[in-house]
């Protein structure tokens, strides 16, 4: 009896161990991300690092000094949204599609591609959109993030769409429904937890994606991460306005995640469980 | 409302038959169950009326219109599966109005079928309840109110009581063979479970390995199988079977040797066979005073079920049961004379199980 209090105890003691150690390591950059953003240019490279300091705006200014941070806020903005919107789009009949057919070798696919290196798709892409003319295109970056979200999209809804019972859909077929209402009237009501979290997640992974968005935009179309890309120089590295753009691209997301932080979990378990 | 007819119709998945050749003509207005053990084919069948199954061969009519590639939506035909399958975002009053929306049924005509609908089933205090907020029995009748507001050419039942629990599922068994009455629509109801059968068809389609096994009235299914099949899958407890042999002008069980007292008529034709597999209900023992009148048989277990007492007993190597009049109030281990009553035996053929008439 008393060995199991103490196993039980130990167990307990272990898991508060292992949590507390990668809040550590996950949080530590985060915090270290922010507190330098804060601090005068010299002391964010210091070392030892000081936790003790006079706060400044003095890299925030930098960075709207320096750079249309708007703009380049903008245009994430828009591509992000648009490749969210894209993904969801194709990704929403795809994995009902995917569900009703029983057929997964397409979402396989997409999975590999998710999972191939992001510089496989860079030459053709490039040699493509240059040929047409697309190069720094709001619509070039759209579409290569599609390749980011459209993924996401298809393997977070595939299971949802899956824990819907068979029946539901033949009992709507059988009340006179086509497919395509079947999916707008009652799958997607059904899993809208799921498409929330798949656009949420899709967002933040297009929205922090920087590979394509360095080699496919232009000036006008440059998002925030490839443009705080410019801070590092070859000589030297503005580390304080690094810090500070950081701190702002990861604003976003954070906002997002932490809003609808419970329907996240609950989401991403969606489909595990059939109720 | 229609007739349904099946002609020729097979089935196949892949290489596996599950409906070789198939014939049915179900009348306007009748309620036909299938009914059969697991896997014999009766709720693809369904299916197939449904249009929820392709055809691999023959024809379905519904009414006078051939409907083999016409996708469910526009069969015309209700539905009440087994888990209910009623939309788990909508209202009640959505899920029984959403056919006649996507139909274009004017908004008033919606209304007062769906409150007709709910008035009949009594499930008008929950109309605006999603539901997950129903109990199971609340549930089945929202699925049977999504049906009848449609005024369908056909309802189609599929197990729909196995959910249930027992008290349940013979109040729910009446309502809808009252409903049926009411309506005066063509039903089909599948369902593995013979009373269910037995209590609410017209007609009953037994069904083996998708094959028709006889397909008639129930007292005619009960009373007069066609082969040993049908007769021990009709009828409850099951009907004994003992293979018996026509020796010294009498009926002689193959193992054993009891005589068997027979009718002139069975005796006749077993003459005939010569011998034969010999099925007698529970219910058409009698128990006999003298045991020169019967077979002499030993209480093996008693099940008093209050309107009359089953008798399990050992005979000829099967295990088999009669059902006494509880005043006899029989023990285990006594010794009792149990005679077929004249008339209520059944004759099967020793090789294809067919009834020998």
């Amino acid at each position: 009896m008393n060995d199991a209090v103490n196993t039980d105890r130990w167990i307990r003691w272990l898991n508060t161990v292992q949590l507390v150690i990668a809040g550590v390591l996950i949080m530590a950059p985060t915090i270290w991300m922010v507190l330098s953003s804060f601090k005068p240019s010299f002391e964010v490279t210091a070392y030892p690092p000081t936790l003790m300091f006079s706060p400044t705006l003095e890299n925030y200014a930098e960075l709207t000094r320096t750079t249309p941070f708007l703009s380049y806020a903008l245009n994430s903005l828009i591509v992000t949204v648009g490749s969210t919107a894209l993904g969801l789009l194709f990704g929403i009949p795809a994995a009902f599609a995917v569900s009703w057919t029983r057929i997964t070798w397409p979402a396989i696919l997409t999975l590999a591609a998710r999972m191939a290196p992001g510089t496989l798709f860079l030459l053709p892409w490039y040699v493509m959109f240059r040929q047409i003319g697309m190069i720094g295109s709001y619509t070039a970056l759209i579409l290569s993030h599609a390749v980011i979200t459209l993924p996401i999209v298809i393997w977070v809804l595939l299971p949802s769409f899956d824990a819907i019972p068979r029946s539901v859909f033949e009992a709507a077929q059988v009340d006179g429904c086509s497919v395509t209402r079947i999916l707008w009237r009652i799958a997607i009501p059904l899993v809208a937890s799921g498409v929330a979290v798949s656009a949420i997640l899709a967002f933040v992974f297009s929205w922090n994606y920087f590979l394509f968005a360095l080699v496919l935009s232009n000036g006008d179309t440059k998002t925030l991460i490839a443009a705080a890309f410019n801070f590092i120089g070859e000589g030297s590295t503005q580390w304080g306005a690094l810090m500070a753009a950081a701190t702002l691209i990861a604003l976003p997301p954070l906002v997002l995640a932490a809003l609808v932080q419970r329907w996240l979990v609950s989401g991403l378990t969606l489909g595990a469980v059939k109720g | 409302m229609a007739s349904i007819s099946i002609r020729n119709l097979t089935k196949r998945y892949g290489n596996f038959t599950v409906i070789p050749d198939l014939n049915l003509e179900i009348a306007d207005h009748e309620f036909v169950v299938f009914v059969g053990p697991s896997g014999c084919g009766k709720s693809t069948l369904l299916r197939i009326i449904a249009g929820l199954e392709p055809i691999s061969g023959g024809d379905l009519y519904i009414g006078d219109k051939r409907v083999n590639g016409v996708q469910a939506a526009q069969r015309d035909i209700a539905m009440v599966f087994q888990d209910y399958a009623l939309y788990p975002h909508m209202r009640v009053y959505d899920n029984m109005s959403f056919a006649l929306e996507l139909r274009g049924t004017p908004k008033a005509e919606i209304d007062a079928r769906v409150k007709r609908a709910a008035a009949l089933l009594h499930i008008e205090p929950y109309l605006d309840r999603k539901p997950k907020e129903l109990s199971g029995g609340q549930r089945q009748r929202v699925a049977m109110g999504r049906a009848i507001v449609r005024n369908p050419k056909a309802f189609l039942f599929d197990e729909p009581l196995s959910n249930l629990d027992a008290k349940l599922r013979g109040q729910v068994r009446a309502e809808i063979k009252a409903l049926s009455q009411q309506l005066k629509t063509t039903m089909v109801f599948v369902t593995h479970d013979q009373i269910e059968a037995m209590t609410m068809a017209d007609r009953i389609v037994v069904l083996q390995s998708g094959t028709i096994q006889q397909y008639d009235t129930p007292e005619t299914v009960y009373e007069r199988p066609a082969n040993q099949f049908v007769a021990g899958f009709i009828g409850s407890p099951a009907m004994n079977f003992f293979a018996v042999e026509w020796r010294e002008e009498r009926a002689i069980l193959s193992q054993g040797g009891n005589a068997v007292p027979l009718d002139g008529e069975t005796a006749g034709r077993l003459r005939q066979a010569g011998n034969a597999v010999i099925g007698i209900r529970p219910e058409h023992f009698a128990v006999a005073a003298d045991a020169a009148d019967g077979i002499a048989i030993n209480v093996k277990l008693v099940e008093p079920l209050g309107s009359d007492t089953l008798i399990h007993f050992d005979l000829a190597g099967a295990s088999s049961i009669a059902r006494v009049d509880p005043a006899l109030r029989p023990k285990v281990g006594d010794r009792l004379t149990l005679r077929p009553q004249p008339g209520k035996t059944h004759l099967f053929d020793s090789t294809n199980g067919q009834v020998l008439r």
